[in-house]
């Protein structure tokens, strides 16, 4: 098999600040009335200066210590000189580290278990505005719209080496890394356009490819497959694979050659003279290490040794900080049974929420689903109350309705049938019924699973199941 | 009413004015007046705010009529080189690229100015987006100078220097990014300075060369530059290369108690014991019509209780290549963002494809900004960033670490602002290199962020001299202290016949 | 020695679009200048620091927003239903 490099870089707008990166504009842009959450700085109004925003400062040195970098203690900003009509200023404001680091992170490493990932770096910069076409074929407008609203926010970019091999891993990787970014509460990775990644590929001792404009992080796996192939294909046609920038295209699932030839840019990086060089220093670093707040690592750890929860679940739960914190939340109104909680919201309740949803992250939005309800279900349960198949249909209702489950229970009028008499008679009548089966389950014991589900059938799910097989078991035993 | 009200200083105008001796507006209407009358020869301005003026003016004499408190500088007429953004009033750069810029904000210095009470009476000319030293490279022609019509007034604050020589404003506002300053107060006879990197807000000027340059006042005397300073300095939150300034230096803290200048700079004419550094590498590369003039007042300073010692900077001998590397460099990256979609002139962006349309409207920049910013991107691209970037910015340290020393030794250093006598119109236009040589004197001071001063200091075949004075890292007190010093030695000061 | 070529694609670089008498007239003139700095050659490459403006993080700007009033938008023109409008991309 041929070895493949594959490398990311992820931008991450960093929506928890509450003004842009270098002027106090409104941070979110979302829902906007375009160019109105602009200002001269972030329009490049001749005469302007950035103005550095602590904050984020702060937020990008967090997400490199979560990433195990190295927080630099001097940080400078350079300019990365291209034209584009979505660039205000046609130069970006961002970090460089070819004359020595000073992007605030650097040196990080995640570990993914089986293997780690190295950081490359965490740097700061500025997302640029937005382009809007009328008509959807770009080329068929005579003019482009722009909103500047976008331009100025704050972007931290995370470059890791190209340490993977495998789609599947960078899976793992951006998994972990939107987690993490959610439990330092500086990113809401639900807004749209809020957590973006571009792809680098190459085979081994090739020519590397970069992929951009991959939307969703679902099609970064997708593209990086599309993407060996193509290079392997070619490869073995003998044709030469050049260093290019490539687009994927979300439509048709394809990575396509981008107009704008690479080796065309020269970027003529310079430090940036308007923001003076930033001295972190070892306070401020300890201030930052004390305020962040527990990452999925460490959450996993407590998780496996609080709740006892199997390695599995606890990934399933934190990978996504939202199910994570229902989880917790629902264990606190009861604590009783957290291993029972954790399978009702992993696989009943994720079993309820469709693909889309899972790709944008947002679970539990749309669901009229609380923590005391699982928290009430799974009580019920421990108390026999209800059985798992009526439990579950119970759970597809409230997640509609938001009522409690004991309500939803008293209306179905499903409370257990754990008088013996009234499964005895079910029993009777399937035994009359089914006389082949029974026959069978005379000699084979597995048989007998066939005849609890029809008495099961036969009580629309209200029979315990436990006392029918008992039942069962006991009227085969009587026929001997 | 006295006559030749125009002819004040600002001193003497907030003076006058706070003391009832003539109104803000009989002096306005001089200054407008005056304006009206010379500057279709010296061409200075580009712009006059006369309804603007007379309307601060009318508000001052109101204010003080009813007893209410009036700013620092109540009255005086201030010109404003046009690189620096006032609000809702053209801001062009001397350039057609932005012939019809209209900022909707004030600079800094600007809202300074207008809360200590001056009036803003309009734009001055410059060399376009401030690149050159001579105020020819404008879309609004040559500025004159006043000693003589035919020379250049220098550059490339030329509007803020020549305005006020010819008494056409009381003080000015320019930009000194490598001698923009200092060049046209000595080819014109005024007082110049370039303020300490980060002394002076830059949020509002237009940038040419972020790393190097500063917004500094103009003026007849020490201390009106004093004043202007006092309103414009100190620290900013729109700039983040802005320090807090040191007014100070040269008081004891018993000092401080003693006045009420606690937080002011002075113009203290009784400094004694200065020890001057005479720099051997500028006195030697002026003409000697200039270094004549140059001797006689360190012969003066000498009589009057100063020791002066000629001394040696070696790094002089990088300074130029450093400076142009830098300054480009910063410009081509600067200018990059008039692509006219956002603000500039008339053009409809329909139907042209982006690139034709940004390269159509970036034709509108001059001869002399469009060669500055392919040396500028020179100088970065990918091949030659370690060969000039890199290396510039090593002299630059170099420069910065001998002059720190020098100052161990010395209190001021001294030389003079230019090399040469101001010269006819038109005389080194095609010869860019030629134009850049005689910037060698004046770029020490902005690659190593320190004040300087350019003041008269005699005549040499009836063309002013100016003699420049660079004082430690944020001592610009020092730098007043010494100047106002050598004003009351030499008083050389005159009017020009205009 | 600087090249016509050179000086082209520093003009694309810039969208500078230069006549050829421009071209020929800059190709002389950068020579000339960048002759000049190669003066700079004979000072050894050190490690140097970018010294000449430092500041602590609690120097800078709070995170607080701000609308900025635009009392009336004549600084931003080419607008088209709230967009600006801006050349065609391809
Ligand atoms: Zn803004």
């Amino acid at each position: 098999m041929v070895e493949v490099k594959i490398g990311l870089e992820i931008h991450c707008q960093l929506t928890g600040l509450n003004s842009k990166l270098f002027c106090p504009c409104q941070c979110d842009y979302q829902g906007e009335v375009p160019n109105t959450t602009v200002c001269p700085i972030c329009l490049g109004l001749p005469g302007t200066l950035p103005l550095l925003n602590k904050m984020a400062v702060a937020f990008a040195s967090m997400i490199s210590l979560a990433l195990g970098c190295k927080v630099q203690e001097r940080i400078m900003f350079y300019r990365k000189n291209y034209f584009y009509p979505d660039l205000p200023k046609n130069f970006q404001i961002t970090q460089y580290n070819a004359y020595g680091i000073t992007s605030i992170g650097a040196e990080g490493k995640v570990d993914l278990g089986a293997k780690s990932i190295g950081i490359r770096r965490v740097q700061l910069e500025e997302d640029p505005g937005r382009l809007i076409y009328e008509n959807a074929d770009v080329n068929a407008n005579f003019y482009t719209l722009i909103d500047y609203n976008r331009a100025g926010v704050a972007l931290v970019e995370i470059v890791t080496e190209p340490d993977f091999d495998n789609p599947k891993d960078v899976r793992l990787f951006l998994d972990k890394v939107t987690s993490t970014i959610e439990h330092l509460g500086v990113c809401d990775i639900k807004l749209d356009g809020s957590l973006r990644c571009d792809v680098n590929v190459s085979l081994k001792e090739g020519k590397k490819v970069e992929i951009k404009n991959i939307n969703s992080f679902g099609d970064v796996e997708k593209a990086i497959r599309y993407e060996i192939t193509r290079q392997k294909t070619m490869s073995i046609r003998e044709i030469e694979i050049k260093s290019e920038t490539r687009h994927w295209d979300d439509a048709r699932k394809v990575t396509m050659q981008s107009r704008t030839k690479e080796e065309e840019q020269d970027y003529r990086y310079f430090p940036e003279p308007d923001i003076p060089t930033i001295i972190l220093g070892d306070q401020f670093i300890s201030t930052i290490k004390t305020k962040m707040p527990e990452l999925p690592d460490e959450r996993k750890i407590r998780f496996l040794k609080d709740y006892a929860l199997s390695d599995h679940v606890a990934k399933v739960l934190i990978d996504n900080k939202e199910l994570a914190d229902f989880f917790e939340s629902t264990v606190k109104l009861y604590p009783s049974s957290p291993n029972e909680i954790a399978h009702w919201i992993i696989s009943d309740l994720l079993g309820l929420i469709d693909d889309i949803k899972k790709e944008e992250r947002s679970l539990l939005s749309g669901l009229r689903i609380e923590p005391k309800h699982i928290a009430e279900l799974v009580k019920m349960i421990d108390q026999n109350k209800i059985n798992r198949n009526i439990a579950k249909s119970v759970l597809s209702q409230i997640t509609r309705t938001g009522e409690m489950p004991s309500y939803v229970l008293d209306k179905m009028n499903a409370s257990l049938i754990d008088n013996e008499s009234k499964i005895a008679e079910a029993i009777d009548s399937i035994f009359e019924l089914e006389i082949s089966a029974v026959r069978d389950a005379k000699q084979n014991p597995n048989a007998m699973n066939f005849l609890l589900g029809k008495v099961m059938q036969m009580t629309r799910g209200r029979a315990d199941p436990k006392i029918t097989l008992n039942l069962i078991k006991a009227r085969l035993a009587k026929m001997e | 009413m006295p006559n030749h009200l125009y002819r004040l200083t600002a001193n003497q105008v907030t003076c006058g004015i706070k003391n009832g001796q003539f109104s803000a507006q009989e002096y306005i209407f001089q200054i407008l007046e005056r304006i009206e009358k010379v500057d279709n020869k010296v061409n200075a301005f580009v712009l006059v705010d006369k309804q603007g003026a007379i309307e601060k003016a009318l508000s001052i004499d109101k204010r003080l009529r009813d007893g209410e408190a009036v700013g620092e500088l109540a009255g005086v007429a201030v010109g404003i080189k046009d690189n620096i953004c006032i609000k809702d009033l053209k801001t062009t750069c001397a350039s057609n690229i932005l012939e019809s810029y209209i900022p909707p904000y004030d600079a800094s210095v600007i809202r300074s100015l207008k809360e200590n009470d001056a009036i803003i009476v309009g734009k001055l000319n410059l060399d376009e987006f401030a690149m050159g030293s001579t105020t020819e490279f404008s879309r609004y022609g040559p500025t004159r100078n006043p000693w003589n019509l035919e020379y250049v007034a220098g550059g490339s604050s030329g509007g803020s220097a020549a305005s006020v020589a010819a008494s056409e404003c009381a003080v000015s506002l320019g930009s000194d990014t490598g001698g923009s300053i200092r060049c046209p107060s000595s080819f014109c006879s005024v007082v110049g300075l370039k303020p300490t990197y980060g002394c002076v807000s830059r949020s509002g000027l237009i940038s040419y060369s972020n790393s190097l340059e500063q917004i500094g006042p103009v003026g007849k005397t020490v201390l009106d530059v004093v004043m202007v300073m006092n309103s414009i300095a100190g620290i900013d939150e729109n700039d983040q290369t802005t320090k807090p300034i040191r007014p100070i230096a040269t008081l004891t803290s018993e000092d401080i108690t003693k006045s009420n200048i606690s937080s002011k700079y002075t113009a203290d004419q009784n400094k004694r014991n200065i020890t001057i550094g005479l720099v051997k590498e500028l006195i030697e590369g002026a003409d000697p019509a200039v270094s004549k003039c140059i001797y006689s007042a360190v012969d003066l300073f000498e009589g009057s209780d100063c020791k002066c010692e000629e001394t040696s900077m070696k790094s002089i001998q990088y300074a130029l290549a450093s400076y142009y590397t830098i300054a480009t460099a910063e410009a081509s990256s600067n200018l990059a963002r008039y692509d006219n979609i956002r603000y500039g002139f008339e053009y409809d962006p329909e139907g042209y494809e982006w690139n034709t349309y940004f390269s159509n409207v970036r034709n509108n920049f001059g001869d002399e900004v469009k060669r500055r910013i392919i040396i500028g991107s020179y100088v970065l691209s990918a091949g030659y960033y370690g060969k000039y970037y890199l290396r510039a910015h090593i002299a630059r340290e170099m420069i910065r670490q001998e002059i720190k020393s020098l100052f161990e030794r010395f209190d001021v250093l001294i030389g003079p602002t230019m090399p040469i006598l101001p010269f006819k119109i038109g005389q080194k236009i095609d010869d860019p290199l030629k134009m850049y040589q005689i910037d060698i004197d004046t770029v020490i001071a902005n690659l190593a962020g320190i004040p300087a001063i350019s003041m008269p200091i005699g005549f040499s075949n009836s063309f002013p001299v100016g003699l420049q004075i660079m004082a430690d890292d944020m001592c610009e007190q020092t730098l007043f202290d010494v100047a106002s010093f050598f004003e009351k030695i030499v008083d050389v000061r005159r009017s020009p016949e205009i | 020695m600087v090249s016509k070529d050179e000086i082209k694609h520093l003009g694309w670089l810039s969208r500078l679009e230069l006549t050829t008498e421009e071209l020929d007239r800059y190709v002389s003139q950068i020579d000339e200048i960048v002759r000049y700095f190669d003066k700079l050659d004979t000072i050894p490459l050190s490690e140097s620091e970018w010294t000449y403006s430092t500041k602590e993080v609690s120097e800078l700007r709070e995170d607080a927003n701000r609308v900025f009033k635009w009392e009336k938008l004549q600084s931003l023109k080419n607008r088209k239903d709230g967009f600006i409008k801006g050349p065609k991309m391809s």
